[in-house]
Order: structure tokens, then C-alpha cells, then sequence
């Protein structure tokens, strides 16, 4: 195992303990404040997938179907901070923040540091251009993952420059037990979401 | 990278001059992958320019990407437009959530089952 995989190995275990996802720690009420540092590789990326399902499931109170949205707008995320803000060789910073049965709130940071790094203004504006022009027409091969799994997934987002360089993404979700869907078995038409 | 597995086979019964094939995907769809993975699909679009349909069993497909939701619309526009289909067998609950999401439900269609989306592109 290479040093950058072990220490990343060490980063998740302490982040699972505070979590409170070790096995013999005791679960309570507590707010969750987890952050996690991972190289900028998109190799590390799987292991904060398995991490933030398993934490989304077992301690915020969100339901499993949430879980794996959470998952995918984390990894979306991770990825953008990897592609354009931190260079290879540095890192990205990784937090959740759950009140149980309220909120759940993802953080990503990059070091500013990418060779097609953006400022908060601008990283803001092209969400906001792709969120408008989503809604009405097809975009082609990429740009899905901030505008619409990132956008449609969750209730906030926010874009601010860090002093030192770089850019911090704050989302966040709020429960509504009513924003559960059942997924019907898929069909031939498009209509695959049933509200309750 | 992260584990992914890709193989591709003929499925018979098709009519004269289409080419129908199965892409069964194991594992994760990820950037640590794809890229290099999407490579063995061009290369069979490459391979049959003309009727070729793709039935992509995702049973096994536990997780993708914005990118690799990307590359699956490009494979459905180039092969819808030489008059071929693509259409997905049995995903998992949170594979269909997130093609859902993305608008990508409204262009491919899906199917319960294997059996269910080799008889819609054999038809």
C-alpha cells in the first residue's frame, strides 16, 4: 500500500470514529461534524461514496433512497474540485454536517490550485446559466452533474472563494419525509417516479 | 481504479441486417474508469456503423456518473441515428433515480428484465 493510500485508509477511520460509525461506539443525538482530506485522484473517490452512504443511512435519518443521492452529489462534487480546483498532487476537503431528522450538509473544498480553476463568481454563474438552460434544452455530452444531480438533489448551494485560494461548495438538504419517492419497476415510458 | 467489468456478446434472433448486442456492466461507473471503459463501446459502434442495437444489462452496474451518463447519451444519439436502438435491462433503484434525474429516462427506454429488453429491440 502506497503512504498517500494508507494515510487516506487513517483519514477514513478516524472520520468513521467520529462519525460514530465505528462498530462499539454508541450512536446519540449529537450533530455529526465529519471532514475527510483525500488526494486530488478520483481514485479515492469510491471510498467517500461507500462512507457517505453508510453515514447518510445509519445516523441523519434520511432515508436510503437519500443515502445514494447524497452519494452521487458528493461524488459530483468531488469530482468538479478534482477537475478544475486543486492541481495534482494536493488534496480536496471533504464535510458533512447532519443535525439527525433535519439537515444534511455537504461541504467541498479545493486549494484554488487547478489549472482551469474558477473563482466562486463564476463557478456560481455557470450553474445558474446550465440550471436555466436544462430546463428547456438538451446540453450535450457533459455538464449534468452540478446543474442537475447536484441542483435537483438538494435545497441550497453556494459557492464561496476561500481567503487562501481555492473554493468552498456548500449544499444542503432538509428532511421532508414527504420528498421520499418510490421507484416504480422501470417501464418503457418516462414516468418512472411515483410521488406518495 | 475503481473495479468495473464490461463484456459484450451477440444476441441472436435479430433480423437481417441489424446487429443486436448485449453490454452487461458489473461494478461501479466512475471518473477513476470510464473513459477508458466507454473505449470498448465506441469501438463496437466503430464495428457495425449500420442496425447496430445495444441491450446493456445493468443488473450489476451499482453506480455512475454524470460522465458516464454522458457518454451512454452519446451512444444512444449516434446509434438512434443510424436506426438502431439502446435500451437498459433491470437497473437498480438508485441507477434509475439518477438517469431519472438527469432527463436521460425520457430518451432510453428501460425494462424489468433482460428477457423483457432483448424482446423490445428484437421486435
Amino acid at each position: 500500500m502506497d503512504p498517500t493510500h494508507q494515510q487516506f485508509e487513517q483519514t477514513v477511520e478516524q472520520a468513521q470514529a467520529n462519525a460514530g460509525l465505528a462498530g462499539s461506539l454508541p450512536l446519540d443525538e449529537k450533530p455529526i461534524d465529519v471532514t475527510i482530506i483525500i488526494p486530488t485522484q478520483a481514485y479515492f473517490l469510491s471510498g467517500i461514496r461507500d462512507f457517505v452512504v453508510n453515514l447518510t443511512k445509519n445516523l441523519t435519518g434520511f432515508s436510503a433512497q437519500w443515502a445514494f443521492r447524497f452519494q452521487a452529489v458528493v461524488d459530483e462534487l468531488c469530482n468538479n474540485a478534482i477537475e478544475h480546483g486543486s492541481a495534482v498532487g494536493g488534496h480536496i476537503k471533504v464535510t458533512l454536517i447532519s443535525t439527525k431528522n433535519k439537515s444534511l450538509e455537504v461541504w467541498v473544498e479545493d486549494t484554488g490550485t487547478g489549472k482551469e480553476k474558477l473563482t466562486a463568481e463564476q463557478l456560481s454563474t455557470l450553474y445558474q446559466e446550465r440550471r436555466q438552460l436544462m430546463a428547456t434544452q438538451y446540453l450535450g455530452f457533459r455538464g449534468r452533474g452540478l446543474p442537475k444531480i447536484v441542483g435537483e438533489w438538494t435545497d441550497e448551494v453556494i459557492f464561496e472563494n476561500i481567503p487562501t485560494g481555492g473554493i468552498k461548495v456548500k449544499v444542503k438538504k432538509y428532511l421532508r419525509k414527504e420528498e421520499d419517492t418510490v421507484l416504480s419497476s422501470p417501464q418503457k415510458d418516462s414516468t418512472h417516479i411515483v410521488l406518495q | 481504479m475503481t473495479p468495473v467489468q464490461i463484456t459484450i456478446e451477440d444476441i441472436s434472433g435479430a433480423p437481417a441486417g441489424k446487429v443486436v448486442k448485449l453490454v452487461r456492466i458489473v461494478g461501479q461507473l466512475d471518473e477513476s474508469n470510464v473513459d477508458e471503459q466507454a473505449k470498448s463501446i465506441y469501438q463496437v459502434i466503430e464495428a457495425n456503423p449500420k442496425g447496430l442495437s445495444l441491450v446493456f444489462d445493468v443488473t450489476g452496474l451499482e453506480y455512475m456518473n454524470s460522465k458516464s451518463i454522458g457518454y451512454m447519451t452519446d451512444w444512444y444519439s449516434k446509434i438512434s441515428a443510424n436506426g438502431g436502438k439502446v435500451v437498459l435491462a433491470a437497473p437498480r433503484e438508485n441507477i434509475l433515480d439518477i438517469l431519472q434525474v438527469v432527463g436521460l429516462t425520457q430518451l432510453v427506454n428501460t425494462y424489468p428484465s433482460i428477457d423483457e429488453a432483448k424482446a423490445a429491440v428484437l421486435q
